[in-house]
């Protein structure tokens, strides 16, 4: 049972900005809905004081995958089925491409939109910590202004992002790494298919002769909210990627989970998994 | 009260509407279709799976209002007038009915799943009812269905 | 296929078949009527408070209520129940559970009677919560029914031989503790149903997802203080029930009717997905201990069986459930001695109920996993252990009773199940592959290098299995019979009816095979009426797998009395020989000297015309079976089924997934009359049992439920099975249609108890507590939030 409001579907950026900027604090953004309407249903608390609801699907702006050379820009508003019919990702993002491929069904798959996804900052949104390693940045409009800032600065604390009341995310813009980079995601849920993850762990790693170049480590699920371990990425840069340090690694991931998180209900559990999955990882990329 | 305009089972059709229902609400209760069911409302039964331009959508994650200019088809609008469509019959002929409550958003996520794919592997088909749980049939004569379809397709 | 058969064993389409492809078929939900009001329910958050008052006056006036219907709108009993009437239809002296509902309000708009919910004023006392069964005992526990001055809902013992001489006459003594979780049904139809006044004279009429028509009924008519005749209850198409729209349909219809009566509007009650699960009774979960004799040659020579069932809140089903696995506790076992005590106890938990299963998925999880430790421990195979202690023709099960007149074939099923998936060499081989699951220090969770796994060594393979007996329908749990009328119609179409209520198994498609069989007409002829309680006689309850077998069997009477009318006609009016032979097949009528000599419908016509009633009721009455409840010894059940599932499965030793790779089903239905619906019958038994197994689990916290949607409450989705093979073993038994005995249960019995042997195959180690879910498979234990908030679960 939904509460009385108000829904507009502008034509245009300008005018959705316009709508934020005039009212405050009930105004909420929809695209795909996917959260937004079962939470409004159930009368949840996120969504108990919204009285306008300003759906964004028909606005060109937040539409559309464009591909330069150097990046790829994917408007906020692109479902994920459309970002899994695009070849550009599927070939240069195959990490991004395979954990869209896992979420949800092909019904909400059809619907929920990529910013959808991280705008409200959930532990076990699947798309962070992949486009936390592929270096996304976020790029948001106000009436009065437009910045771009990366994914990482833009997710503060759980639920919580740096987002202002009257600010849209309008596209995602990912570098595309160079061909040197390997990587792979993993996701782990309590079934095959429609699964709210456990545990999501993505790696990108550029090595030469064994020895590490670049690598880039995030984790999602396990985490408060989907996080990038540089400290990790630091320790390992230099060092030769023999299967002892693989090992090592993927402790010392293990290690900085709990600095992060603090021992939780369910860490008995997830530690030594993430470990494991992660030297999987580790090893799935050096064949 | 707002006013919305959309494609209905071929036809057009106008209906003035409160912004704060949802697709499967407005497709029930206003237009009487009641082939489209909620088991969940949250997204995770399929049984309020409807074609949104040409996609399956779970119609109660949709708001009313956004199928204003769009195209929806119901499971009361894929056959052809008393004429079945070749997944209704092969879901009767293979078993895959038991208790029907998760039948109509089968069909149409199959049927959209074969529009967009008319060969699909098992795999696929799988992956195409995923998200559309049945608790009666185990999945089996479901998939058997859809596969001996695309057959048939696939033939003419 | 079977030459002396036409329609049965083939592959018929449903009766509702196209109703439910078209969406046209009518769930409850779907009826709307003029005037109709809409309603909401009030509850508190607490698992066990007493109701000291309840403060409506700030809604009372409010336009958007017609009506708020409490327990002082009710003209007679305020409380019911299955077997004991303590469950009130409206609990405003005390809540014991927290599905519990104070108060109903009716009104036009459900959204905005909602919003009015929270303006009512309840003040409470909580009281102590009691949530673990094993202290409801315990003497100074906080009563839940105080008046009942106990928490014991029911205790069945059974006693057969000498124990202690068992004991002392065995080799090896093996004493183990399982646990099985609470489940839900998880029907995808939340439950939904409509009052209608009729008026005074009438009465009242109620459609609903109701799964057994004549028990809600019976509770309406008691909560209305009306005659059986004045209330007519109407199935609707009905969304999956698996057992489980029968006391929580009953309470809700009740509570509708008793509006329309106040109001004199139809009034509906739908739920939401979060209110079937916080409302609906659900499958017990278990204690389960088991100490048990052996000899060195692996015969078993006493059991002793204790088993503590947590009933929660209300009585409901239990004591029927658990005098099911009083009777099965042993498994398909020749035991000389047994000691046996199963007790439901009230607790603030959630009530459970009847389900699919119905008190033998439990022990069959203890007693299956507890064959396999001993095989293993005798160095001796799964089957060997099986072969050895099995019963056979002859055999005296743990009541008492010799199994005679049907075949015993718990040995086939098993052999077929081993030989279809060559079971002792993959078995045997997946054991000698040596697994590492490295042992995990929380203390020190960071891992050593020793404890990381190869990337090769991720995947092991096991294969386990369980075989089951199965009594076949109610037993001596009440009187069994059933009945079915047919009418013939003068242009040969025929009219079906039969009291057992179709649950969305195909239950009617079933009756009109055999009817068709019997008639030698075309399935397309038999027209099935709705089940109208006004017009239908009671069939007792589709419950306990009794659809084919007792109702079958009552059809299959029904027509053979009209058979004979017809056949003698037939001679009369044909002027045929006494010696002369008369049969129908496929709508024509066949004389053995002259050939062809009529259609179907024109000798109906005939008939019609010379007065030849063409209606007939058959009437199926079980044979008779007897118990002693103070030994738990008699003839249990009439006859009995047999099954053996082997699962095959891979296990993730990093992460503790189990997918199930194939299923092998073997199961005896006897006669297979519904080809389409017993295999159905199968994929859908083993995929619930597979939930059952691997991941399905309602938490709860003080009584209240984690799992209130989907979301959390994972079932088994198109992905989580690759294959499941059903052989059916078809035996000739006397009794049921041509045989035709159960299916719907066996099949979701022993799966989760295969695939606990499969995984125990494949990392050596044993499992005791169900479900293996992620963490119980790495760690032995179950790991839980602290809290019941959305979200908690991550
Ligand atoms: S009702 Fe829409 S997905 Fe369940
Ligand atoms: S047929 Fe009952 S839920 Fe699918």
């Amino acid at each position: 049972m939904m509460p009385s409001l108000e829904i507009i579907t502008p034509k245009n950026l300008n005018d959705a900005l316009n709508l934020l900027s005039s009212k405050e604090k009930d105004i909420h953004i929809i695209a795909g809905g996917t959260d937004v309407v079962p939470g409004l249903n159930q009368e949840s608390n996120r969504f108990k004081d919204i009285r306008l609801l300003i759906d964004i699907n028909r606005i060109a702006e937040v539409k559309g995958i464009k591909t330069d050379k150097e990046k790829i820009s994917i408007g906020a508003a692109e479902t994920f089925s459309d970002v899994l019919q695009n070849e550009t990702i599927e070939k240069k993002f195959p990490l991004l491409w395979k954990a869209v491929s896992t979420i949800g069904s092909v019904q909400i798959r059809n619907r929920a939109t990529i910013a959808g996804n991280f705008v409200n900052n959930a532990p076990c949104a699947d798309t962070v910590p992949v486009l936390l390693v592929y270096n996304a940045t976020i790029e948001i409009e106000s009436q009065s202004s437009k910045r771009e800032i990366g994914l990482n600065d833009f997710l503060s604390a759980p639920y919580k992002t740096k987002l202002n009341a009257d600010e849209i995310v309008t596209r995602i813009n990912i570098p595309i790494p160079s061909n040197e980079f390997a990587g792979d995601f993993y996701k782990l849920g309590r079934r095959r298919a429609v699964a709210i993850s456990r545990i999501t762990l993505a790696l990108l790693m550029k090595s030469n002769d064994r020895i590490i170049d670049e690598i880039r480590i995030a984790s999602g699920a396990v985490t408060p909210i989907g996080t990038r371990f540089f400290d990790l990425e630091k320790f390992a840069k230099g060092k030769k990627a023999d299967d002892e340090f693989m090992k090592e690694l993927s402790g010392k991931l293990g290690e900085q989970i709990i600095q992060v998180t603090g021992l939780r209900w369910s860490s008995e559990y997830k530690l030594p998994v993430v470990q494991q999955m992660f030297y999987q990882l580790l090893k799935g990329i050096e064949r | 009260m707002i006013e919305i305009k959309f494609i209905l089972n071929k036809k057009h059709v106008s209906a003035k509407i409160e912004s704060n229902i949802r697709l499967i609400d407005l497709l029930r209760d206003k237009f009487n279709l009641t082939g489209t069911k909620e088991g969940c409302g949250v997204g995770e039964c399929g049984a309020c799976t409807v074609l949104m331009n040409g996609r399956a959508v779970n119609s109660c994650l949709v708001l009313a209002a956004q199928a204003d200019e769009s195209d929806i088809v119901t499971i009361e609008g894929i056959s052809n007038g008393d004429v079945l469509n070749p997944l209704q019959k092969n879901f009767l002929s293979h078993g895959a009915v038991q208790c029907g409550f998760c039948t109509p958003g089968m069909v149409l996520s199959a049927s959209a799943l074969l529009d967009q794919n008319p060969n699909p592997s098992e795999e696929e088909i799988k992956e195409s009812i995923a998200g559309n749980l049945c608790r009666c049939t185990g999945y089996k004569q479901i998939i058997d269905a859809v596969k001996e379809t695309a057959k048939e397709l696939n033939q003419k | 296929m079977n030459k002396e058969f036409s329609v049965v064993g083939t592959k018929v389409i449903r009766e509702d078949g196209v109703d439910k492809v078209t969406g046209h078929a009518k769930f409850a939900d779907d009826y709307k009527f003029d005037g109709m009001l809409h309603s909401v329910m009030l509850r508190i958050s607490e698992a066990h408070a007493k109701i000291n008052s309840i403060d409506f006056s700030e809604i009372e006036n409010n336009q958007s209520l017609f009506s708020i219907i409490t327990s002082a709108d009710i003209p007679g009993a305020k409380k019911v129940g299955m077997i004991k009437n303590d469950q009130p239809i409206f609990c405003d002296e005390k809540v014991v559970t927290p599905g519990d509902v104070l108060a109903m309000l009716v009104g036009e708009s459900e959204y905005e009677l909602r919003t009015l919910l929270k303006k009512i004023k309840v003040d409470y006392t909580p009281l102590p919560i009691l949530n673990d069964p094993k202290k409801s005992l315990d003497k100074d526990a906080i009563l839940i029914h105080p008046e009942t001055g106990t928490n014991l809902i029911c205790h069945h013992p059974l006693r057969k031989g000498d124990l202690e001489k068992g004991f002392a006459e065995s080799d090896d003594i093996l004493e183990q503790t399982y646990t099985t979780q609470l489940i839900e049904h998880g029907y995808i139809e939340p439950e939904a149903v409509i009052a209608i006044p009729l008026g005074s004279s009438q009465g009242v009429k109620v459609i609903g997802s109701i799964q057994n028509p004549f028990t809600t009924r019976r509770f309406v008519a008691n909560v209305l203080d009306l005659p059986l005749s004045k209330v007519r209850i109407v199935q609707a198409h009905l969304g999956g029930s698996f057992g489980g729209k029968d006391d929580t349909m009953c309470v809700l219809s009740a509570r509708a009717a008793v509006a329309a009566m106040k109001t004199n509007r139809p009034v509906k009650i739908r739920y939401t997905r979060e209110e079937s699960i916080l409302e609906s009774y659900k499958r017990h979960p278990y204690i389960l201990n088991y100490k048990i004799g052996y000899a060195k040659n692996g015969k078993i020579k006493a059991m002793k069986i204790d088993i503590l069932a947590d009933g929660g809140a209300y009585v409901s089903m239990s004591p029927f459930v658990t005098w099911r696995t009083v009777v099965q506790a042993t498994g398909p076992y020749e035991i000389e001695n047994v000691h046996t005590d199963v007790r439901a106890v009230y607790t603030n938990n959630p009530y459970t109920g009847a389900m699919r299963g119905f008190g033998s998925p439990q022990p069959i999880f203890a007693q299956e996993s507890l064959m396999d430790e001993i095989a293993a421990r005798l160095h001796i195979t799964p089957d060997e252990i099986r072969r050895i202690n099995g019963l056979k023709v002859g055999s005296i099960t743990a009541t008492g009773q010799t199994l005679k007149d049907h075949e015993v074939n718990l040995v086939r099923v098993l052999d077929v199940a081993c030989g279809n998936t060559d079971f002792i060499t993959k078995w045997k081989k997946n054991k000698n592959e040596k697994t590492h699951i490295a042992a995990l220090d929380f203390k020190s969770p960071v891992l050593k290098e020793s404890q990381f796994i190869k990337p090769g060594n991720l995947i092991k393979k096991g294969i386990g299995l369980a075989v089951s007996f199965r009594g076949c329908s109610l037993g001596a749990e009440g009187v069994d019979a059933a009945s079915a009328y047919l009418s013939i119609q003068n242009d040969g179409s025929v009219y079906l009816d039969c009291g057992l209520a179709e649950n969305g198994q195909g239950l009617r498609t079933t009756y009109s095979i055999i009817a068709s069989e019997v008639l030698g007409i075309t399935t397309d002829k038999i027209i099935y009426l709705e089940l109208d309680t006004g017009i239908t006689s009671d069939g007792g309850p589709t419950v306990a797998s009794r659809g084919t077998i007792m109702g079958g069997g009552a059809v299959k009477k029904a027509a053979e009395i009209l058979l004979e009318r017809l056949e003698k006609f037939v001679k009369d009016e044909f002027k045929l020989g006494e010696d002369d032979f008369v049969s129908f097949r496929e709508n024509l009528v066949f004389s053995r000297r002259k050939g062809l000599i009529s259609k179907f419908p024109e000798v109906c016509k005939l008939a019609f015309l010379k007065g030849v009633s063409l209606a007939s009721i058959g009437w199926y009455k079980s044979p008779n079976v007897h118990w002693d409840e103070k030994f738990g010894q008699g003839d249990a059940y009439f006859t009995y089924v047999y099954g053996c599932q082997v699962a095959e499965v891979s296990v993730n030793i990093a992460t503790g997934e189990v997918y199930i790779d194939k299923v092998t089903a073997v199961h005896d239905p006897g006669k297979v009359i519904n080809r389409l619906g017993a295999e159905g019958q199968v994929y859908g038994g083993v995929t619930q049992g597979a939930g059952y197994g691997i991941f399905e689990e309602v938490t709860t916290d003080k009584g209240f439920i984690r799992e209130l949607n989907f979301d959390t409450y994972t079932i088994p989705t198109s992905k989580d099975i690759d294959e499941i093979k059903p052989i059916f073993i078809e035996g000739k038994d006397s009794y049921g249609p041509w045989g035709g005995k159960s299916l719907g249960e066996p099949t979701l019995e022993l799966t989760a108890a295969a695939i606990s042997n499969a995984v125990s195959n494949a990392l050596g180690k044993r499992f005791f507590n169900l479900p293996l879910n992620l963490e119980e498979v790495l760690l032995s234990k179950k790991l839980r939030p602290a809290d019941t908030k959305r979200g908690s679960l991550l």
